[in-house]
């Protein structure tokens, strides 16, 4: 579904990228592991075409990838971003509405709406509410919603947990889960590799913009050098 | 009490075409985070568009005001592609924007001086003679017309942007233009459309103020005071816009009124560096971390 070949982007004058190659298949839920700055979501952020490869090719469905975010949210890619960036000076229902921008069959959108409802119950409780006055995990939820309301079929997802009480990255992760089950497929970019290699299918880890070890997400789970560097003892992972 | 409710009138007239102008500088800065200095160049033009429209072209007066809107919007539009949109493009900071923005106003009125000339141009009398009598009070036939041309404008501006599609992306875009583009906005177009409004309703506002006073190269610095009342209200909120217009105008008139017009702008300018002293963002204003 989604082809990343030979990708070197530079940003801010590093080169964040040197050379990525990866692929995502329909149906799967695939991770990108690795630490601070190894150019994870600058990875995310050129899929979407907010930054410029200077080598490399990016090919979805078919299609290659250029710079215009619209174009790519068009053709089915959506993002959710990091530190979420929900629209808090408006409500939680246009905050949904607007991920339908682009859309203009107005019966598929109400039906979506009501999926993404039945998914966040919490959200159709506070539907009339300023986004800015949801919590934390509340604006996690809008901001996977938003990105649903689009009817992207490929969902990248940066750092979905980041600044989450223990408690609702559980529930981020099982929502993972579900939305997979919704027909979706799923890059996800995590810090807390632990509970991101428990979700997904396939994992690549990514050190200083090089893919240094790929595969069955099971696999590099057991591997010592991953669960040496990513993973520590349990407890503070899954707690982070 | 008669002289209140005189001077309240006043303050309504001129702070309904204050709000006019403010809603330009704040939709501009609200999306791209500058203020467009060449704002009140844009306002001038729709000055002598509107004069030349009734004079040259001796159309009605209502089609001249759209056709000084139209006027003026496209030429915000243009100012933006040939000006603004490079730098974007460059990322560059926000000083060079400001810094263009300067370059154009003073490009444009010289353009003006050049070709029309810099002498003072007299709007025909579009309206009968004498003020509309009210018991006591008497309104100025032009003053009522800025309140109404002025009250209807920005009410079908705000009707545009609360409750049309494209309203919700320039509120979006407001607030955060990554998060825009990844709903499929396409935020160059953002950009043209506010553009576009702010400039027609500068083309509305220099009409207006043609009328009021007389249209010359310098009318545009008439600016100062609205971009004084966005900066009061709160720079990128237009509810913030309109109130610090009324408020600044009603002082402004209050002032005149019962001290003296020789002191309006020093207070005018006292309350603006005041807000900026204790409040920096305003009445409605975003706060730095609203706005990332």
């Amino acid at each position: 579904m989604l082809n990343v070949r030979e990708l070197h982007v530079s940003y801010g004058g590093i080169r964040a990228l040197r050379g990525v190659s990866l692929e995502v298949n329909e149906g799967e839920i695939v991770t990108i592991i690795g630490a601070n700055g190894a150019g994870k979501s600058t990875l995310l952020n050129t899929i979407s075409g907010f930054l410029k490869p200077a080598k490399g090719e990016l090919e979805f469905k078919g299609h290659k990838l250029g710079r215009q975010p619209a174009k790519i949210v068009q053709l089915g890619i959506c993002h959710v971003p990091e530190g979420r960036l929900v629209f808090t000076n408006l409500t939680v229902r246009d905050n949904l509405l607007l991920g339908a921008y682009l859309r203009t069959d107005r019966k598929a959108i109400a039906a979506d709406l009501e999926k993404v409802y039945a998914l966040f119950p919490r959200l159709k409780e506070r539907e009339r509410q300023l986004a800015g006055t949801l919590s934390g995990g509340e604006q996690q939820m809008l901001a996977m919603g938003r990105a649903l309301m689009t009817d992207g079929q490929l969902v990248l997802m940066d750092e979905p947990s980041l600044g989450l009480a223990p408690l609702l990255v559980k529930t981020v992760f099982e929502i993972i889960v579900e939305i997979r089950k919704l027909g979706k497929t799923i890059l996800l970019v995590e810090q807390n590799a632990f509970k991101a290699l428990e979700v997904a299918d396939r994992a690549y880890v990514l050190e200083q913009g090089k893919v240094v070890k790929s595969g069955r997400a099971c696999d590099i789970a057991q591997d010592p050098a991953v669960r040496a560097a990513y993973l520590g003892s349990k407890s503070v992972a899954g707690g982070m | 009490m008669v002289q209140f409710l005189q001077q309240l009138v006043n303050g309504l007239s001129i702070g309904s075409v204050y709000a006019l102008m403010a809603v330009g500088y704040s939709l501009v800065y609200s999306i791209m985070n500058f203020s467009n200095f060449a704002h009140g160049a844009v306002i001038m033009l729709g000055a002598y568009f509107g004069f030349y429209s009734l004079t040259l072209l001796r159309l009605p007066f209502g089609v001249s005001f759209v056709l000084a809107a139209v006027g003026t919007g496209l030429v915000a539009v243009l100012l933006e592609r040939l000006a603004y949109k490079p730098l974007r493009e460059r990322r560059a900071p926000f000083l060079y924007f400001i810094i263009t923005a300067m370059g154009a106003s003073i490009f444009i009125e010289n353009l003006v001086v050049a070709t029309i000339g810099p002498t003072y141009k007299t709007y025909p009398a579009v309206f009968g003679q004498g003020p509309i009598q009210l018991g006591a009070l008497s309104i100025g036939r032009i003053d009522l017309t800025m309140f109404v041309v002025s009250a209807i404008s920005l009410t079908a501006l705000m009707i545009f942007i609360d409750r049309t599609k494209m309203g919700k992306a320039i509120q979006a875009s407001a607030y955060n233009m990554k998060a825009s583009a990844l709903m499929g906005i396409n935020t160059d177009r953002v950009i043209i459309i506010v553009f576009a409004l702010g400039g027609a309703l500068a083309g509305v506002a220099g009409v207006l103020f043609g009328m009021k006073y007389l249209v010359y190269p310098q009318i545009g610095n008439i600016t100062n005071k609205s971009f004084i009342a966005a900066v009061f209200g709160g720079l990128g909120s237009l509810p913030g816009a309109l109130i610090g217009s009324v408020l600044l105008a009603l002082i402004e008139t209050f002032v005149s009124g019962y001290l003296s017009s020789q002191y309006r702008d020093l207070i005018g300018f006292v309350i603006l560096i005041a807000m900026l002293v204790v409040r920096p963002t305003g009445i409605m204003g975003k706060s730095a971390e609203d706005k990332a």
